[in-house]
């Protein structure tokens, strides 16, 4: 069976790849939406969105809504396809281990 | 940690990434409320209408459901995060409204409307609406109020006045109310379900 660390680290981590996959099927998702389908907290998913936003993979909008900040996350070309290429290993290694 | 351990991992990961695409997709699919809003709205028209204020009734009720529709889904749809889906859904209603909100006056104010006429047309309409819907959404249960209303647009175009009546308040029954509040206790639901812990 192939090695794990194949797989890109980045989007390895469970809430990030959770996160980059959310995003994957909206066009942009606001920070507590974010937070609710999660179940993050707020420090914890901050902290993993900003790795995305570093690697490139989300780009963040922030506005005020009602005088309210509203921080907006929206997935980039760079992220759908590190998505894409993370699914694609993910079945390769799985197709090895069935075949192990 | 094993082979089998590290295969079970991975299936989870990819298992993960399903479960949360379908959940950012089924954002898009809380319209139980305005089938039951516009039901009501249908209902309030013919009440109305029926006391004698035909030519008032209609444009009043349906403008202050276009209005009521908007207000309540810009307020709910604040948090809520744009996808194509939904956009297309929207797009779709919208101009089946503009549709109706267009027609209706103009064929009222020629005078070519008869009551079997437009009770075929808003049926066939909203048929065929539901059934553009239902295969985006890949929503089986709207594609029945689709048939239904087909059904009743055909059916409207016999009998009596009072046969055309029973045949459009049963179809905004099932239509509208039941499958709104189908919706909703749908909605609801997946809504207990809670957060998907990643």
């Amino acid at each position: 069976m192939p090695e794990l660390p194949e797989l890109n680290p980045v989007i390895h981590g469970k809430l990030r790849l959770a996160l980059l996959s959310l995003l994957s099927g909206v066009e942009e998702a606001e920070f507590t939406w974010l937070r609710a389908k999660t179940g993050a907290t707020d420090g914890n998913l901050g902290a993993q969105l900003l790795k995305l936003e570093e690697a490139g993979y989300v780009s963040v909008k922030k506005r005020f809504v009602q005088r309210k900040p509203q921080s907006l996350y929206r997935m980039t070309e760079a992220g759908r396809t590190a998505l894409t290429e993370y699914v694609q290993a993910l079945k390769q290694l799985l197709g090895g281990a069935i075949g192990d | 940690m094993t082979a089998g351990n590290e295969a079970q991992e991975l299936e989870n990961r990819l298992s993960l990434i399903e479960s949360m695409i379908a959940e950012g997709r089924h954002t898009t699919e809380n319209w139980g409320w305005v089938f039951v809003l516009w039901g009501v709205a249908y209902y309030i028209a013919i009440l109305w209408a029926t006391l004698g204020h035909t030519y008032l009734a209609w444009p009043v009720t349906m403008t202050s459901g276009v209005v009521l529709t908007m207000f309540i889904g810009i307020r709910k749809g604040r948090k809520q995060p744009g996808t194509s889906i939904g956009r297309a859904i929207a797009a779709l209603w919208m101009a089946m409204g503009i549709s109706m909100l267009l027609l209706f006056p103009a064929l009222g104010a020629s005078g070519r409307m008869d009551p079997h006429s437009f009770v075929a047309v808003v049926a066939a309409m909203l048929g065929a609406t539901n059934a553009a819907s239902s295969v985006i959404l890949r929503w089986k249960a709207q594609f029945a109020t689709a048939v239904t209303w087909w059904a009743a647009a055909v059916a409207s175009c016999f009998g009596s006045l009072l046969q055309l009546l029973i045949v459009f308040l049963v179809a905004i029954f099932f239509c509208q109310i039941v499958f709104g509040v189908y919706a909703m206790i749908s909605e609801a639901r997946r809504r207990q379900q809670g957060a998907v812990h990643a």
